[in-house]
């Protein structure tokens, strides 16, 4: 954005301004934009899963307001705004106004570090996948805060689920990652996502690879199972269905949001769908390349970027568009798998869910952390780095050998402890009815 | 740029220094925890203004995410949490004299510091010519496997223990705990309760079926 302001405003219209002008004009701007963008993201993806999910239960679903009741959400907003505000008269008057805003803000702040297309993210930090998990976890904050204040006991209860549920889920999550950032060897989504340039095997693994934006982590071992663990981990934390424990409508009403009405629900429910949009994207920017795929490098060569200040705008228009509809329709690919697994699955019970992140999970990734070293090890380090044998070899080879090695560490160790986990979860099945009657006769007697 | 600068730095630093008094002066706890954690977040917005984003992050990722909600479970375990009615340790001229000499202990502390403290500091480097800023994550990651790769390993691995600890600590209280009966497996089992085992009870003998089964009322009529 920086690039394109100060080529318009210095060089096109010869305003000269100073550099911090033009950063404070572009900033701005973007803020301006993901403001706008993020609420209509969720009044959207509102309607999508409601169609979504009415097709799969053989209904038509929102239908009415608008052409196919595309302006249901907007319908739903205003009756949100016009609802009256109720708050409890034993809550914490300030807590309870100040939850939905601690549980909103950092949904926003996420959008931060989020690329939408080549050389279109808002900040590149040099820690932005940190700083995107790091932020999502204050939002825990606001849900205790929801249900400390509110003094009721479902309050109460689904804020202490939902807390429970996010810190654990957010190691194996952080865990996935990590084999990431070890694969590329930085923090910078920006360059996650330029090193899954190339065709199925990524330029940064084998340099002579044709670019068609295809060389996505999800095609390796180490990728394809940290995919599979951040999405489960990202379902827990957007609790989307089998882990919407802290709602469960059927046990505890609404969780936290049980004594909210009005814009202050309607604030909890936008920070979700928006979360959940974020879970969707950021997967797509680490495991599928965010906005690359075919052509957006070729268009962004010519366009105005840092390196290339003399471009021509109107690929910075192509590439943007070709970029952001790459990820958006990722991102709505797998929203739409989020959707589906809720149309499948069952809610999980809360010891089950423990269960699988804490004895399944967090086992899987640290060796899918193994299996990283030992992929970088043998396609990046030479000598210098006390690896000798793989000196001779083609990069073709190195990147095969490497294949094969962690693909039979991870779908061992998948095997090992998919066993473990389910000799596990076996003794505590279904209970012989007649022995414990026996036994607890036996007590009373 | 710096007077923008300056005026952020001012007002971080009264959001951190005002929230920190809040925490020692409000009574409900749940209020100073919820202050302490507005206090963490400021002082990540300070490394944040300061640049070294990792530091900030991490942080954020760690206080505020982590060790206050450490805090507020370990509240919501506690009984007095609005405060009122607790009986202050000093009052009167007491509390005065007391903060005094708080005050006093700590001038002991920070005076010389303040004296014996360089202030006229470089300007921060500007745009024009500047020397490539330190990747602060890549330095600090450097150190770690370079020069202090002994702390960086014992650390690790103390905290791997850890964690491997908890989940067979985890691993070992189920094993022991008694399953919770399904709605149904409990239904079964009162019925079950109710006509007595053919040879443990013999006829004549009431069964011991009301408090054997843990159900209560709303559930039986359903």
């Amino acid at each position: 954005m920086y690039d394109i302001i100060d080529a318009l405003l210095n060089r096109a219209l010869g305003f000269g301004w100073p550099g911090w002008v033009i950063a404070l004009i572009s900033h701005l701007a973007v803020t301006t934009l993901l403001f706008v963008i993020a609420p209509l993201q969720m009044l959207f993806l509102t309607y999508y899963e409601r169609r979504a999910i009415a097709r799969m239960q053989d209904r038509i679903g929102p239908n009415r307001v608008g052409p196919a009741g595309l302006f249901q959400p907007i319908a739903d907003g205003v009756k949100m705004f016009t609802k009256e505000d109720i708050v409890p008269a034993a809550a914490d008057k300030w807590v309870h106004f100040l939850a939905p805003c601690v549980v909103v803000a950092p949904t926003m702040l996420m959008f931060a570090v989020l690329p939408w297309g080549p050389g279109m993210v808002p900040v590149d930090l040099s820690v932005g996948l940190l700083f995107f998990f790091a932020i999502s976890s204050i939002s825990a904050v606001g849900l205790l805060m929801a249900g400390l204040a509110s003094s009721n006991k479902f309050a109460l209860l689904g804020a202490m689920r939902a807390v429970a549920q996010m810190v654990s889920y957010e190691i194996p999550a952080v865990l996935s990652l990590l084999a990431v950032v070890m694969l590329t060897g930085t923090l910078s989504v920006v360059q996650v996502i330029e090193a899954q340039a190339g065709l199925f095997i990524s330029r940064a693994d084998v340099p002579g690879i044709p670019d068609l934006g295809l060389g996505w982590f999800i095609f390796t071992p180490v990728g394809f199972l940290a995919f599979v663990v951040f999405f489960i981990a990202a379902l827990a934390e957007g609790e989307r269905t089998p882990f919407d424990i802290p709602e469960a409508d059927s046990e505890i009403v609404a969780g936290y949001m049980t004594e909210y009405s009005g814009m202050k629900f309607g604030l909890f429910y936008l920070a979700q769908y928006v979360l959940n949009f974020l879970l969707c994207a950021i997967a797509a920017v680490i495991f599928f390349g965010g906005w690359q795929g075919p052509g957006v490098n070729w268009l962004y060569a010519q366009a105005i970027s840092p390196a290339n200040p003399d471009g021509n705008w109107v690929f910075n228009v192509l590439a943007g568009f070709l970029g952001v509809f790459y990820l958006l329709a990722k991102t709505y690919a797998f929203f739409f798998v989020m959707v589906w697994v809720r149309g499948a699955f069952p809610r999980l019970r809360v010891d089950q869910l423990m269960d699988f992140g804490w004895k399944f999970l967090i086992p899987l990734t640290l060796v899918n952390i193994v299996s990283a070293a030992i992929w970088v090890a043998l396609l990046r380090w030479g000598p210098e780095q006390g690896i000798t044998f793989t000196q001779n070899w083609a990069p073709v080879l190195r990147w095969g050998v490497a294949f094969v090695v962690t693909l039979a560490v991870n779908v061992g160790a998948y095997i090992a402890l998919a066993r473990i986990f389910a000799a596990a979860q076996a003794g505590q099945g279904r209970i012989d009815l007649d022995e414990y009657r026996d036994t607890l006769t036996a007590t009373l007697r | 740029m710096a007077t923008v600068i300056q005026i952020i730095f001012g007002l971080i630093a009264a959001l951190v220094v005002g929230a920190a008094v809040m925490v020692v002066t409000v009574r409900n706890v749940i209020h100073a925890a919820l202050w302490l954690i507005a206090c963490f977040f400021g002082v990540g917005a300070l490394y944040m203004l300061l640049e070294a984003e990792f530091l900030a992050v991490v942080q954020v990722l760690v206080y505020v995410g982590a060790i206050s909600i450490l805090i507020l479970f370990a509240i919501m375990l506690t009984r007095q949490v609005t405060g009122e009615g607790v009986r202050q340790l000093v009052g009167g001229w007491r509390l005065w004299l007391t903060a005094a000499i708080s005050a006093l202990l700590f001038a002991v502390a920070i005076v010389p510091t303040i004296i014996s403290h360089a202030w006229n500091l470089p300007a921060p480097p500007g745009p024009p010519g500047t020397p490539e800023p330190l990747d602060g994550v890549a330095e600090l990651g450097r150190a770690f496997v370079y020069e202090f790769l002994l702390q960086f390993q014992v650390a690790g691995v103390l905290l791997t223990v850890a964690l491997i600890g908890a989940i067979v600590i985890a691993f070992e209280e189920r094993a022991r705990r008694r399953r919770v009966l399904t709605l149904a497996e409990e239904h079964e089992l009162r019925k079950r309760l109710a006509q007595p085992a053919p040879m443990e009870a013999p006829a004549g003998e009431p069964a011991p079926a009301p408090r054997a089964a843990p159900i209560s009322e709303g559930e039986a009529q359903q």
